[in-house]
């Protein structure tokens, strides 16, 4: 039997045309300049010249995996522990770790070169124990503790999302089957937390890939990522928009071939994989 | 083990907090440095009054915010009534893929694309300046959409679809049913669509550093001001900011339990 | 041979938030034996399976197994296994994964572990479907998955809690029977929790009867049917009368204004008792042939049999018989002494056991029927 569903399709129309042109045909507009020169004219040159630019990818990769991999690391206890608090308890967290991203982001990235410069607080702190100072602002730790900080929140919360619908009963189980602490976690939680796993990840490392802030306030000028490659052809002016749209489109493209081989790996279906 | 789980917690609070402390302290900064502190002082406070540049861009991304959260809730809401009710299974598929293709999408791509698709129709039709407020409020509300649809359409496929027919057997005509009755048994997924919405856009930097060529959200002018160097007022305006949402998110907290408890209670009784 | 106890819990109490759930329970299980414990629900019996398995430590008192003490031991080093109530099979394995899990754990050679698993397939009449996901099953085949996994890990105990309580009633009946024959084919011992009397009677060899944290009686089926305790044990084991008596000397008892002949002896002269009969223990006669005299209030045809209701001097008796009669017939009761049990006095005397609010009963129960999700 057929469900029935209510409404017509028809509504759907003006958000199908709208998502037409403002998703999809940016999209071969963006094609349209990698492949044109400034003067309209077919070239492959752009595409070619992203050779020049596999530093700024390779860095950009690196960065974003370290600080996608040291966030999981740190959000999976926090989302588990969270999961062991009482409901009350459970839903204060929640908002407290949902706050920050109310704020802005650029402030909550630049507030770290007050903690981190060489006359910040730290540095303030650990002359005053005749220590130091440190080198802590631009360099690539710095980029990278941004990177954890501005977007820990998106995988703490899918994680948490996923394991606390958990059936409490299924580790147990694992227990009583004689799994100690560790093969638990290995063999039940850790297969089954999968899907909030790829969403924190996807949600983390797209954006730490592509940022061009963090790593101009915090890294210096010294670590273009691709990201600011981008934002430094698009403020030369609108001759340089062919460039700027290749790196765009490989940046993309690289990006999907990621989650695709991530959701493979996972090998699992969609769930757990809306935020809220 | 469970002394060690709370000192953990406590230590991610810590990390989530420490940059937002000191945002908070050094708001309050009588000198004009974000290293130093000189003394107590509300003069940033003050100054904000006076800052027209920023007190616009304020008001930019507040019209921006509510403009897009209420076009994106409503055209939607509507989208995902139309999506549950698509029979074609590739249609179907089609149509949600695009639509995530925005939240998958780095914000630095959608960004380029969008401005481009601005700047390229802009030339078409002759124009030298095509970015602006038209140009952000699109973007803004492209970016949104995904949200609101992806929030509503879980809800629609929890009602049950008896509802509407129960309705128009008691004499509803169809568009009467489903404002009486599956509007507001999925109302819960529109507000949480809504404050996504909202949220995002008012948090929104990239997209809109991309397409907003003059028309300057509060964002962009944070961006030109950290580019130099920051003065405590950024500071200020931000703990401001910072203090409304989060007592309105303990507010929205409070109501949330105290509907539930009433609940449970009716249910008791 | 003198069977040994497996699991003896000595004196044990438990506490949550302040609420006393375990109240110095103490109850030794026999190697081989499958005991049912039996209760409502809140009375301490899923506390006191989660003790056995480790999942709970008692507050004071000792749980022995083996006549060691295994207090503080964690769950996955204690020798037996649990069928949980709504099965946990691990959504993310298949039914052989699910089967293999215990062996995997302990390493076991894969070649081990394939003809386990091939054999406890064989011993739930689940072969075939290895590869199945554990959601494309239905309720009774999950419960057989469940079984399959706890078994496969050769535990010593197997503690089941409620685990028939998700299936409807045909398929209730017969997995009774199924799991009483494979106690019976592997002759481990089964530690059965359940809150539905007749389960406890047709599976147990013992059935602990529990209320309060507190442990009402303990016995073989028939025992706790035929000798109840208490007005509590007597009320929640099949239907009964229970009325106030006074004991007159040993072997004779008085009751709604009457003296009766009873097997039961051992009480103080002139103590007072409560005096339980079971509905299909009193014949209906004639009434001046009858021993008490009353009123018929009201008749329900059930089949089998009638249940009647009899006001006598204000108390209402239920009484079963195959003859038909109508309400507002006057009739006489008849009760051979052996249809007499007398009990102690206790905190349950006068709560259970009339029947004036009868057809309330009836919808309470029809309220507690599983709803099919």
């Amino acid at each position: 039997m057929n469900k029935k569903a209510f409404g017509n399709k028809l509504v759907a129309s003006p958000y199908i045309v709208w998502s037409a042109i403002f998703i999809v045909v940016p999209l071969i507009i963006m094609v349209y300049f990698s492949l044109t020169d400034q003067n309209g004219a077919f070239t492959l040159a752009n595409i070619s010249d992203i050779g020049k630019y596999k530093k700024a990818f390779g860095i950009s990769i690196l960065y974003a995996a370290v600080a996608t991999l040291i966030t999981l690391v740190l959000a999976y206890p926090m989302a588990y522990f969270m999961t062991k608090l009482n409901i009350s308890s459970q839903r204060m967290l929640f908002m407290i770790v949902m706050i920050p991203m109310w704020m802005n982001f650029l402030i909550r990235t630049y507030s770290w070169i007050t903690i981190l410069a060489n006359t910040g607080l730290i540095n303030t702190f650990l002359s005053k124990l005749g220590l130091g100072p440190l080198r802590l602002i631009n360099t690539p730790g710095a980029v990278i503790l941004g990177m954890v900080y501005d977007f820990i929140p998106y995988m703490i919360l899918p994680l948490y999302s996923v394991m606390s619908k958990l059936d409490k009963s299924l580790l147990e189980a694992a227990e009583d089957l004689g799994s100690d602490a560790f093969t638990k976690f290995r063999r039940v939680l850790f297969p089954l937390s999968k899907p909030g796993m790829i969403s924190g990840i996807t949600m983390v490392f797209v954006p730490s890939v592509s940022t061009f802030y963090i790593s101009q306030k915090l890294g210096g000028n010294k670590t273009m990522l691709i990201g600011d490659t981008i934002e430094y052809f698009f403020n030369l002016g609108p001759t340089y928009y062919n460039i700027a749209s290749a790196i765009s489109l490989v940046l993309m493209v690289m990006i999907l071939v990621c989650l695709f081989i991530m959701n493979r790996c996972g090998g699992n279906d969609e769930d757990g994989g809306v935020l809220m | 083990m469970k002394l060690l789980s709370r000192l953990y917690i406590a230590l991610i609070i810590l990390f989530l907090y420490a940059p937002v402390a000191v945002m908070i302290v050094f708001s309050f900064n009588s000198s004009s440095s974000v290293w130093v502190m000189g003394g107590f002082s509300t003069r940033w406070y003050e100054g904000l009054v006076k800052n027209t540049v920023m007190l616009s861009a304020l008001e930019h991304t507040l019209i921006i915010a509510l403009l897009s959260a209420i076009i994106s809730t409503v055209l939607g809401t509507a989208a995902a009534v139309g999506i549950t009710a698509i029979r074609n299974r590739i249609a179907k598929k089609a149509v949600m893929s695009v639509t995530q293709i925005p939240m998958m999408n780095a914000d630095i791509v959608t960004g380029i694309s969008l401005m481009l698709l601005f700047i390229f129709f802009g030339k078409l039709i002759g124009l030298d300046e095509s970015l602006g407020f038209a140009t952000v409020l699109i973007a803004h509300i492209t970016f949104n959409l995904p949200y609101v649809i992806l929030s509503v359409i879980p809800r629609l496929r929890q009602t049950d679809a008896h509802l509407s027919e129960a309705a128009m057997d008691l004499g509803c005509t169809p568009v009467k049913a489903f404002f009486k009755v599956i509007l507001p048994s999925i109302s819960t997924g529109i507000v949480t669509g809504f404050i996504m919405a909202f949220t995002l856009s008012l948090d929104d930097f990239v997209i809109s550093y991309f397409t907003c060529g003059h028309y300057q959200t509060l964002p962009i002018v944070i961006y030109n001001m950290t580019k130099k160097s920051v003065t405590p007022d950024t500071y200020a305006l931000s703990t401001l900011i910072f203090i409304t949402v989060f007592v309105l998110l303990i507010l929205y907290n409070i109501l949330q339990t105290k509907s539930e408890k009433k609940r449970t209670e009716i249910r008791r009784v | 041979m003198e069977k040994e106890n497996i699991v003896e819990l000595k004196n044990i109490s438990v506490a949550f938030d302040g609420e006393q759930v375990l109240d110095g329970l103490n109850l030794d299980i026999v190697d081989g034996e499958f005991i049912t414990l039996l209760g409502p629900s809140g009375c301490g019996k899923t506390t006191t399976l989660r003790l056995i398995a480790g999942f709970l430590e008692p507050d004071t008192g000792d749980v022995l197994f083996e006549g060691k003490k295994i207090n503080g031991v964690p769950a996955y080093k204690r020798q037996v296994n649990t069928i949980f109530q709504r099965y946990a099979l691990f959504p993310h394995l298949n039914v052989y994964e699910n089967i293999a899990f215990g062996l995997r754990v302990k390493k076991r050679p894969e070649s081990e572990i394939k003809e386990k698993v091939a054999e406890m397939l064989k011993l739930v009449n689940l072969t075939g479907l290895e590869k199945r996901h554990t959601d494309t099953l239905s309720g009774g085949q999950q419960q057989r998955v469940a079984i399959a996994r706890a078994i496969a890990n050769h535990p010593k105990v197997l503690l089941l809690d409620e685990p028939l309580a998700a299936l409807d009633l045909k398929l209730r009946k017969d997995m009774q029977k199924e799991l009483k024959k494979i106690q019976q084919q592997l002759g481990i011992t089964f530690i059965f929790v359940t809150h539905d009397q007749e389960e406890a009677l047709t599976m147990s060899d013992r059935v602990v009867v529990m209320d309060s944290g507190r442990i009402q009686q303990v016995g073989t089926p028939q025992d706790i049917y035929n000798e109840p305790r208490n007005a509590f044990v007597a009320d929640f084991i099949g239907e009964s009368n229970i009325v106030d008596g006074k004991m007159l000397k040993d072997y004779y008892v008085e009751f709604s204004g009457q003296k009766f002949d009873c097997l039961d002896k051992g009480f103080a002269a002139g103590e007072s008792v409560d005096v339980v009969v079971r509905p299909e223990d009193v014949d209906i006669v004639e009434p001046e042939k009858g021993m008490l005299k009353g009123v018929v209030t009201s008749v329900a045809f059930l089949g089998v049999h009638y249940e009647i209701i009899v006001d006598i001097g204000g108390f209402k008796w239920m009484i079963q018989t195959t003859d038909e009669h109508f309400a507002g017939d006057s009739v006489g009761l008849y009760i051979e002494p052996d249809a007499i049990h007398i009990m102690k006095k206790s905190e349950y005397s006068g709560l259970y056991g009339d029947y004036s609010s009868y057809s309330e009963e009836i919808d309470h129960l029809s309220d507690a029927e599983e709803e099919e999700p």
